[in-house]
């Protein structure tokens, strides 16, 4: 095909007018699309150094106060121990009481009973409902007699869960120390209406009782083989 | 030079239109989009110095508390405090979770944003892996640098934001989740090889576990206790 100049002129003006065009569109989404990312890293770590910086200055407000005492000639022993007491309440190895919550799971009494069954009581209710009391600000949470702590594993093993490394059988008593009220909502806000659906279903047994009293018994202490503190400042 | 051909009168004059109209068009998106790269540039810059603030607050915070770590044990080793209590006590601190720990364990990373998965990641999921690396008998644990305490809650804030210990912890770039174990390395591996990662990889996830000497931080909430109360053993 043959093009007189002035055709050719035209044809290149108009050519170069789309690729501006198409150069601007591109520009405009691409602006769009990378500023979303930017904030979404930033609004996280903003609250995890926020947080830290918190803990910091408690911390240091802490040590500062040991200090003080250090220089008022205090007895080393009673301090150490006054500390030792409290990394012990912290990570649940002191038995506790307060008021709290009961909740009472049994596995369906009818006779059909199979590992999948859902007439069963899984090992992901239980955790589902520490998830939840956490959540609502429990202090204390036990489960059959063994203390949640940070190591608690809830585990299916077939006819039974282990808990703590031991053997737990239906039925379930959890009990949670904290506020009621709290413990209660976030409760029913996550798990409690999904279990009255199995219950109607399959005739699971759930029960919830706030009482004046509840006890958590005291966790173990663990060894360490494998992790060590990090030296402070490294 | 040729003359104009009557019939291509019509068309040419629309297309001049549309491209004009095109044209406008643009120019309004333009000036829309230089508006919103303004103030999203705004904002970055706000959230930016706020983020710089506090980070500038972090390491004075740090710098604080390696200098009253410091003094504290010069103190410590002054009054002679039994050195079999402060291990003790930094012992209790690992499994309270507020002493950062570092040893040989595993890294699993999950990616569940690829075209291929159906379901991302839920907050059952993450509590299920975590109970699973505790069942291998793990000594800490994170998940993207939130340490895993007996307190620490998994839930959804809105309908896809995860909240681990309060910090939101999804990430917009890289991996989507980052799991720290430290503990028997074979165990680890073998464990959570075997009983997780098919059920992952059959989602469509992504899923990679290395073995890796970590460091794992510090749990940076705190503990309260208003209504437990420690039971006085007679």
């Amino acid at each position: 095909m043959k093009l007189d100049t002035r055709e050719r002129s035209l044809l290149g003006l108009a050519s170069i007018l789309v690729g501006f065009l198409f150069i601007v569109l591109l520009r405009a989404q691409g602006v769009a699309g990378s500023q979303g990312a930017r904030q979404d890293t930033a609004v996280p770590s903003l609250i995890q150094t926020e947080q830290e910086n918190q803990q910091l200055s408690t911390d240091n407000e802490k040590t500062q106060l040991e200090l003080s005492k250090y220089a008022q000639g205090q007895s080393a022993s009673t301090l150490a121990n006054q500390q030792l007491q409290e990394a012990q309440m912290n990570a649940g190895l002191i038995e506790v009481t307060g008021p709290g919550l009961q909740i009472t799971l049994d596995d369906s009494k009818s006779v059909d009973k199979g590992v999948d069954a859902n007439n069963l009581i899984h090992e992901q209710y239980i955790r589902a409902i520490f998830n939840a009391l956490w959540n609502g600000g429990a202090e204390a949470i036990a489960v059959n007699g063994q203390r949640v702590t940070t190591n608690t594993e809830v585990f299916c093993a077939g006819s039974y869960i282990q808990i703590n490394g031991t053997r737990q059988m239906p039925p379930y008593v959890i009990e949670a120390i904290g506020e009621t009220s709290n413990l209660s909502s976030a409760l029913n806000f996550y798990v409690w209406y999904q279990l009255a659906d199995l219950q109607k279903q399959y005739g699971i047994t759930r029960k919830l009782e706030v009482l004046d009293k509840v006890t958590a018994p005291a966790g173990k202490l663990r060894d360490y083989h494998y992790a060590v503190p990090v030296k402070e400042g490294t | 030079m040729h003359r104009w051909k009557r019939s291509l009168a019509l068309p040419v004059t629309l297309v001049a239109i549309a491209l004009g109209f095109l044209i406008s068009l643009q120019a309004q998106t333009q000036k829309n989009v230089s508006a919103a790269e303004k103030i999203s540039a705004q904002r970055m810059t706000q959230m930016k110095s706020v983020l710089s603030n506090s980070q500038a607050q972090n390491t004075k915070l740090h710098e604080e508390q390696r200098v009253l770590s410091g003094k504290l044990d010069e103190a410590r080793k002054r009054v002679g405090t039994d050195p079999q209590l402060l291990d003790q006590l930094k012992q209790l601190q690992m499994l309270e979770g507020t002493q950062a720990v570092e040893g040989s364990g595993i890294q699993i990373g999950i990616d569940d944003r690829n075209k291929k998965v159906l379901f991302p990641l839920s907050t059952d999921d993450i509590a299920r892996l975590i109970n699973t690396l505790k069942f291998a008998g793990a000594e800490a644990i994170s998940i993207n640098g939130q340490r895993i305490v007996s307190s620490t809650a998994v839930v959804l804030s809105g309908s896809s934001v995860i909240l681990v210990n309060q910090v939101p912890i999804n990430r917009a770039e890289g991996v989507s989740y980052e799991l720290d174990a430290i503990g028997n390395q074979d165990t680890l591996l073998d464990y959570f090889s075997k009983l997780e990662a098919p059920i992952l990889k059959q989602n469509g996830l992504t899923v990679s576990i290395t073995k890796k000497v970590l460091r794992i931080p510090a749990y940076k909430g705190t503990y309260t206790f208003k209504q437990a109360k420690p039971v006085v053993t007679p």
